[in-house]
């Protein structure tokens, strides 16, 4: 047996400590706390450690208070605990089982029995984690592989409309960045880290209806008839069917997201967007956050047919309303948000 | 050696006590002077208050536990008997057996003491 793997042991009574750790020496890195608080302390440092042997009785924060750390903490899912007893009653091991102790060893210790008992447990835990390990590496490769799947699909919808596939990339990045700027301003519009990730990824789909519009609207260089926009319009609907159709290609958490923003996101806060004429917070946020990051984006760039517009120029023609009317907390967010990084800039 | 045979002849179980050791006799004798100084500093008596022994309890939890893994089988099976006792709200009984097991308890340290010195 290897000696890379380290137990640590928790006692106040330092005999047992001592015995504990003669018993396990030869195969094990050994490391020892004669409290709670101490062991707490290690299994939060750097230490790597593969199994813990705990007192269940001791002064200050006691077995079960340990337990419920590393509960807490999650590391009782990949570190297997035996709690140490002399005859605790039924009632205390069990409260040390739903915490997620796998086992328990009785003083005194019968040395020969405790050895395998615990290499077996240690063993089991090793390739338990490590195929955890593996699997959730194989998740994350499968999410980086299906959302560059997503990316290429929304550039190609792009290369239709004479874009470099650049505007995916930078409405991702700027909703991501407005996204968070509302949720820390906001309670009402909160959401987690992850979620706003989840958020952004999606709207590089934005646009994706836009492969079932004819060449002749999509890359006409004028302005377009009434009819003709009538027709562009439909991008939206045509992109939220077309998602409809396929939900296995985008994660299940991230899929609400996508055909949101898909469908909403030319909705205004006055209910004077397209395609279903919602009003206010009848918008999803997030949706509301690409349709400003869209608009600006628009703004901002250089098309065929149009300079870019300044930095001031884009922000004012978006408070003014000539671009449609949107939340005044998002504007108010977006313009602190720009701001910044122009000053940083 | 003399303190092993000593300790035998007191109903200490030496041969399983060096066994859960791996076998190491040092390492059992240095852990008996560590016991001996332990259970004075614990200095449990028979006139502990019979309202409040919490802390008695948990000494002599501890106690029961050492003794049992250095097999010091007398001490070991008295205290188990006492913090059961305890566990129960039974001080007064708990309180004759420390009072028997104590005079043994002493025989046990003076014989530690007295090989270890």
């Amino acid at each position: 047996m290897d000696k890379e793997k380290t137990i640590l042991i928790v006692d106040d009574m330092e005999i047992n400590r001592i015995i504990l750790a003669e018993i396990f020496k030869d195969n094990y890195n050994i490391l020892q706390a004669c409290n709670g608080d101490r062991a707490i302390e290690m299994l939060n440092g750097a230490y790597d450690i593969s199994a813990v042997l705990l007192d269940l009785v001791m002064p200050g924060t006691d077995g079960l208070g340990v337990l419920r750390d590393m509960k807490k903490s999650g590391k009782i899912v990949a570190i297997p605990v035996f709690l140490i007893t002399a005859e605790e009653d039924e009632k205390t091991l069990m409260e040390g089982y739903h915490l997620g102790a796998v086992d328990i060893i009785r003083k005194p210790f019968m040395s020969h029995f405790l050895k395998h008992r615990v290499n077996n447990i240690i063993e089991l835990y090793g390739h338990r984690n490590d195929l955890a390990k593996v699997v959730e590496e194989q998740i994350a490769r499968l999410n980086h592989l299906n959302q560059s799947m997503i990316e290429i699909l929304a550039t190609a919808v792009e290369f239709r409309d004479c874009e470099s596939g650049e505007h995916v990339k930078r409405i991702s990045g700027m909703t991501k960045a407005l996204m968070t700027e509302v949720s820390n301003r906001y309670p009402e519009y909160y959401m987690t880290a992850d979620e706003v990730d989840k958020i952004s990824k999606s709207s590089v789909l934005h646009d994706v209806g836009k492969i079932s519009i004819p060449d002749r609207i999509l890359t006409k260089p004028g302005r377009l008839t009434p009819e003709e926009y009538e027709i562009m319009k439909l991008h939206t609907v045509k992109g939220y069917d077309f998602l409809m159709q396929f939900p296995d290609i985008i994660d299940e958490s991230t899929y609400k997201y996508s055909c949101d923003i898909c469908r909403y996101h030319h909705e205004r806060w006055d209910g004077k967007g397209y395609p279903d004429g919602l009003k206010g917070d009848e918008i999803p946020i997030w949706a509301q956050v690409v349709s400003i990051a869209d608009v600006y984006d628009a703004l901002t760039a250089e098309r065929v047919y149009k300079k870019p517009f300044s930095h001031e120029k884009a922000l004012e023609m978006i408070k003014n309303g000539e671009c449609g009317t949107f939340n005044p907390k998002l504007l108010e967010a977006f313009e602190s948000l720009t701001n910044n990084w122009k000053n940083n800039n | 050696m003399k303190l092993f045979d000593d300790l035998k002849a007191l109903g200490v179980n030496v041969n399983d006590g060096v066994n859960r050791l791996g076998g190491n006799e040092n390492l059992y004798k240095r852990l008996l002077g560590t016991f001996a100084k332990t259970i004075k500093s614990y200095d449990i008596q028979p006139d502990f208050d019979e309202e409040n022994y919490s802390e008695i309890t948990e000494k002599a939890h501890a106690i029961k536990g050492i003794a049992g893994n250095l097999s010091i089988t007398p001490i070991y099976e008295g205290y188990t008997q006492i913090v059961s006792l305890l566990r129960s709200s039974e001080p007064m009984h708990a309180k004759e057996v420390l009072k028997r097991i104590l005079p043994i308890q002493n025989g046990i340290i003076e014989c530690i003491e007295k090989n270890l010195n």
